[in-house]
Formats: structure tokens, C-alpha cells, sequence
């Protein structure tokens, strides 16, 4: 039986790319589900599980990234995966404003 | 970008002191502070906010690497120590292992496209287990800048 596969492109939005805070986030979603995820960016592809992989993208604002995925809930974690990069990891916003308020006092 | 374009060359310790991870985040941005490259007044601003970033999540991102960062208004650029340690820090990984491996980076808030070409540099070099073992293996700070410079001269990614 092959397994099901799915691929989405999408374009990194959010001002600081994917740096460690969002890069763990990728990592920490693609754990929970049982596809393997492959990340695409000019040719180089990296597992979606490993953090020290996906930061070596360097995949800044406006690059473009392929999502692959493969197993029986690909689907749904690639849905997911689009779903965090859309909102723009919202964690992160709130960090630079945290660490900014932070240094201003 | 290269190492040799953030890391302050007088910020490397081969001998990391501290087993946890406030302890060790204070070590290396006391060496910062020893080579003239943060101010006296901001040292304790620095470390809030490193430690703050933290509490986000950690930044111990697996195979005993950590890289402990923040941006702050203080710093006109980036700015960079390494630090190894034999003994292992506790940083919460994501992997639960301690860490050996630990760069810190203290960026401009307006220049996020330079933190992410460092951690770009970092874990690129990192993917390499030669430069990975080497670095683990250092014993001295002068190994690991001769180790960085064979990085920064593409020795172990082609």
C-alpha cells in the first residue's frame, strides 16, 4: 500500500523568519503527528523534527518554502504547519515586545 | 555570514563553569563584558532579557546545543560568545540532554535579518558532526577559535 503524501508552498511572513523560537515551534508540531515532513528551501530539504536543521535554512521574510509531507495524517499536519506560519508563530510577536518593554524601563 | 563577523574573539571559553542555566548565561555575557563588547550598566538588562526569552521556550535545541539570545537596544551590532562545557549544562532542552555547546547572541532589535544569518551560520557548521566533535573536544579557548576559523574557511560543510 503507498503512503499518502502532501506538499504546500508557502511564503515566510513574519519579520524575524524562521529563527529559534519558530523553529522549535515547527519542530514541536510536526512531533505530534506521525508523518514524516520533509522542509524545502532553493533544493535543500531538512526534517521537519530537527530544530538545528531547520534554522540552517535561514529562511527569512519573503522566501519561499515547499512542505512535504508523508504518512497517514499528512494532511492534517501540513494543515497544521500552514496554520503557524499564517498566524505568524504569534508567540513571537509578543517577544520582541515583551523584550523591548522589557529593556525600556 | 561567517563566525569571525560576530563572535568576540576574546569571548571564547573552552571551560564553562556553571552546570545550570542562568549560571551559564551570566559566565558568557560576563565575557562580553570582559571584551569591551557590552557595557558595564547593561550587563543585568542583558541577562533579564536572555533569561526572559527563556521562559518562552528554550533555546537548547537538541544534540547539546544551545543558543541563549536576545535583542537589546544597547548593542549597534551583533554581538557573540561561545562557550563549551565538559560537564553539560541543564537548559531544559528540547531533547532533555544537557548542553556542551552554547553560543550566545546579543542583536540590534532593528537588524533581525543578521540574528537569523548567525543562527543560520551556527547550526549549519553544527550539522557537520566533525566540527560538532571537534568543538566538544576542545580543551582550550584557543582550540576553538582555530576551529572557528577552519569553519569560517568552509573545512567541514562543503
Amino acid at each position: 500500500m503507498s503512503e499518502l503524501t502532501a506538499t504546500r508552498t508557502i511564503v515566510v511572513t513574519n519579520e524575524s523568519g524562521i529563527h529559534a523560537r519558530a523553529a522549535t515551534l515547527v519542530a514541536e508540531l510536526v512531533r505530534r503527528f506521525d508523518s514524516k515532513v520533509v522542509l524545502v528551501k532553493d533544493r535543500e530539504r531538512v526534517e521537519g523534527t530537527d530544530v538545528l536543521q531547520i534554522l540552517s535554512l535561514g529562511a527569512g521574510r519573503g522566501n519561499e518554502l515547499s512542505l512535504e509531507a508523508t504518512g497517514h495524517d499528512a494532511e492534517r499536519v501540513l494543515n497544521a504547519l500552514v496554520q503557524l506560519f499564517d498566524e505568524n508563530f504569534s508567540e513571537e510577536d509578543g517577544e520582541v515586545e515583551d523584550c523591548e518593554a522589557e529593556n525600556k524601563q | 555570514m561567517k563566525f569571525a563577523d560576530f563572535v568576540s574573539r576574546e569571548a571564547i571559553s573552552a571551560e564553562l563553569i556553571a552546570t545550570d542555566k542562568e549560571g551559564a548565561i551570566r559566565e558568557m555575557v560576563q565575557a562580553l563584558l570582559n571584551a569591551g563588547q557590552i557595557e558595564a550598566t547593561e550587563f543585568e538588562s542583558i541577562v533579564k532579557a536572555i533569561l526572559k526569552r527563556e521562559e518562552l521556550g528554550s533555546t537548547g535545541i537538541g544534540r547539546g546545543i544551545a543558543v541563549p539570545h536576545t535583542k537589546h537596544p544597547s548593542v549597534d551590532r551583533l554581538v557573540g560568545a561561545v562557550a563549551v562545557s565538559h560537564e553539560g549544562v541543564d537548559f531544559d532542552s528540547l531533547d532533555g540532554e544537557v548542553v556542551h555547546l552554547l553560543f550566545l547572541l546579543i542583536s540590534p532589535p532593528d537588524k533581525p535579518g543578521d540574528h537569523l544569518r548567525a543562527l543560520e551560520n551556527i547550526s549549519r557548521q553544527l550539522r557537520a558532526d566533525t566540527f560538532c566533535r571537534f568543538l566538544k573536544q576542545s580543551k582550550t579557548a584557543d582550540d576553538i577559535r582555530q576551529l572557528l576559523d577552519e569553519a569560517d574557511n568552509s573545512q567541514f560543510v562543503s
